[in-house]
């Protein structure tokens, strides 16, 4: 079965939580790591992060962030591949990213014709 | 090297490196923005890392985020920096692969490991600053760590910095003169730091290790400096090895805490054990013997000796003997009773601890009372020795303790 891909969109409340200390960095970033390693042949794409500054363009003008109205801001996104949307999900779940209280992460299928 | 290797405690460690080095280029009264800043660039740094590879030199990396992070900082938020702030490009072009940034990195890290010892400042605060700033451990992590409160961290820590901050001292120029009268606080802090690790009972091993790993990597920073390439500093580290070595023998597979004599000796580290020994070699140069001589001397003996049985109890209580000359503590009067005991026998170990002035706190430890009972019960006065070991239970700090005390003691 050709395998589809999916766009993740990470969401994260806005407002700062608690910076984490430096053995804690550590232990996520090998965390990452391990996850990555894991499923290596999921993930197309890292994808990056976004800034929370930005505009939104309409027919009658343009608004200028930071969105601050929005509870939840759009921090980043990534590429992933998998047969089904159940195996992304099963990789998402995986991922460091979901443990982050206050994250949620969007898995929407690319739609190829 | 794998990426895993290279990560391990990069974080922890770049973050001490990172602070000294800002600190010595921009100046000491910065340090609050400075490690904001360095805990920015870390936070970055997590960022990217996991997005793309980890850069092929990740120090200079941080370093120019931090300093990027900083710059703007001070010309933000203080209008009166603004002189200070021009004579500071705003990026700091430091080629990837010099090698003189890692050496000036080490060097001020011990700059700073120096002002920090500091006699105006309380010893406990010293101890703190150095865990903070230099090896990177949050407040949480300290509290935890130190069984203090928080809130106690905070201030000791703070009581250190502010210190630090009026003095303003240059990192650059405090010179090696200066540095040099300050040794042995340099010692006594790096000791400690290694002790809280070393005999605390916290049940987490990981927890315990961190110290011990934080002071033997200062300690062999210093000892690779002109400065700290004395024989104390290497008797320090050889005392640091000798004890890591035995670390992992010293709980069983539950995490209780092994008494020495119950300890599987195969499960020694024979490596470190060697690596101790070099050091102190290394330490027998000059004709001055400090207390950390002699401390590793004793802990040699305990490593080279093949059982319990065997060790060579007459060196080690003369070595305690010596102690209590060099560095008097009671602990070491305690200590020599022990070995006492077990050199000439159980009465002449009792002898030692009567004869001797024990402070009243000492008296009221689960120490005292132990090796009261202990030695009570050997010499067949089982009612005393009963009573001692009630003491020694309920005076036990923690939980690991009075089960260890509980299977010395009671089911005997």
């Amino acid at each position: 079965m050709k395998n589809k891909t999916y766009m993740c969109i990470l969401r994260s409340e806005s407002g700062g939580c608690e910076q984490p200390s430096p053995s804690e960095m550590e232990i996520m970033y090998a965390k990452y790591q391990a996850w990555q390693e894991k499923f290596a042949d999921n993930i197309l794409d890292m994808g990056n992060k976004l800034a929370n500054v930005g505009s939104v363009v309409r027919h009658d003008g343009v608004n200028d962030g930071p969105f601050i109205e929005l509870k939840e801001v759009i921090g980043g996104y990534m590429m992933l591949t998998a047969a089904t949307l159940d195996e992304a999900i099963e990789v998402i779940k995986a991922s460091p990213m979901v443990s982050n209280i206050g994250t949620s992460i969007e898995i929407r299928e690319i739609c190829t014709p | 090297m794998n990426q895993q290797d290279q990560v391990e405690h990069l974080f922890r460690h770049e973050y001490g490196k990172l602070v000294a080095l800002l600190s010595r280029r921009i100046g000491m009264q910065h340090v609050d923005t400075i490690e904001d800043s360095v805990q920015w660039a870390m936070t970055q740094a997590l960022e990217f890392w996991c997005r793309e590879r980890i850069p092929n030199h990740p120090s200079a990396w941080l370093y120019k985020v931090a300093y990027r992070q900083l710059i703007s900082e001070l010309r933000n938020t203080k209008r009166r920096n603004e002189l200070l702030v021009e004579h500071f490009p705003v990026e700091e072009n430091i080629a990837d692969e010099d090698t003189t940034f890692s050496g000036e990195m080490s060097d001020s890290m011990l700059r700073m490991l120096f002002i920090t010892c500091d006699d105006t400042i309380p010893t406990e605060s010293q101890l703190v600053f150095t865990l903070k700033s230099l090896c990177g451990f949050s407040i949480k992590e300290i509290a935890h760590r130190l069984f203090i409160t928080e809130a106690n961290v905070y201030k000791r820590f703070s009581r250190a910095k502010q210190q630090l901050k009026q003095q303003n001292i240059e990192l650059n120029t405090f010179n090696y003169g200066e540095m040099a009268t300050r040794l042995p606080s340099v010692h006594r802090i790096l000791y400690l730091v290694f002790t809280e690790g070393y005999l605390s009972s916290h049940t987490d091993m990981a927890i315990r290790h961190d110290l011990c790993e934080e002071a033997i990597h200062l300690t062999t920073l210093l000892t690779s400096s002109k400065l700290g390439e004395v024989p104390d500093s290497f008797a320090l580290l050889a005392l640091m090895y000798f004890h890591q070595a035995r670390m992992k023998s010293r709980q069983d597979g539950v995490g209780a805490l092994l008494l020495l004599e119950q300890q599987d000796r195969s499960q020694w580290n024979k490596q470190q054990i060697t690596v101790a020994m070099e050091f102190l070699a290394q330490s027998a140069d000059g004709d001055e013997i400090s207390r950390y001589h002699i401390e590793a001397g004793i802990a040699a003996e305990h490593c080279l000796s093949p059982s319990f049985k065997q060790t060579r109890w007459d060196k080690i209580a003369t070595s305690y003997q010596l102690l209590e000359h060099i560095a008097p503590s009671p602990l070491h009067q305690l200590n020599r009773a022990i070995a006492t005991a077990e050199w000439q026998n159980p009465q002449a170990g009792l002898a030692v601890l009567k004869s001797s002035n024990i402070p009243s706190w000492l008296e009221r430890s689960y120490h005292w009372y132990t090796v009261l009972a202990d030695l009570y019960f050997r010499c067949n006065e089982v009612t005393l020795g009963q009573e001692y070991a009630k003491l020694a239970i309920a005076a036990a700090p923690t939980k690991s303790i009075k089960q260890l005390l509980n299977k010395r003691l009671v089911k005997r």
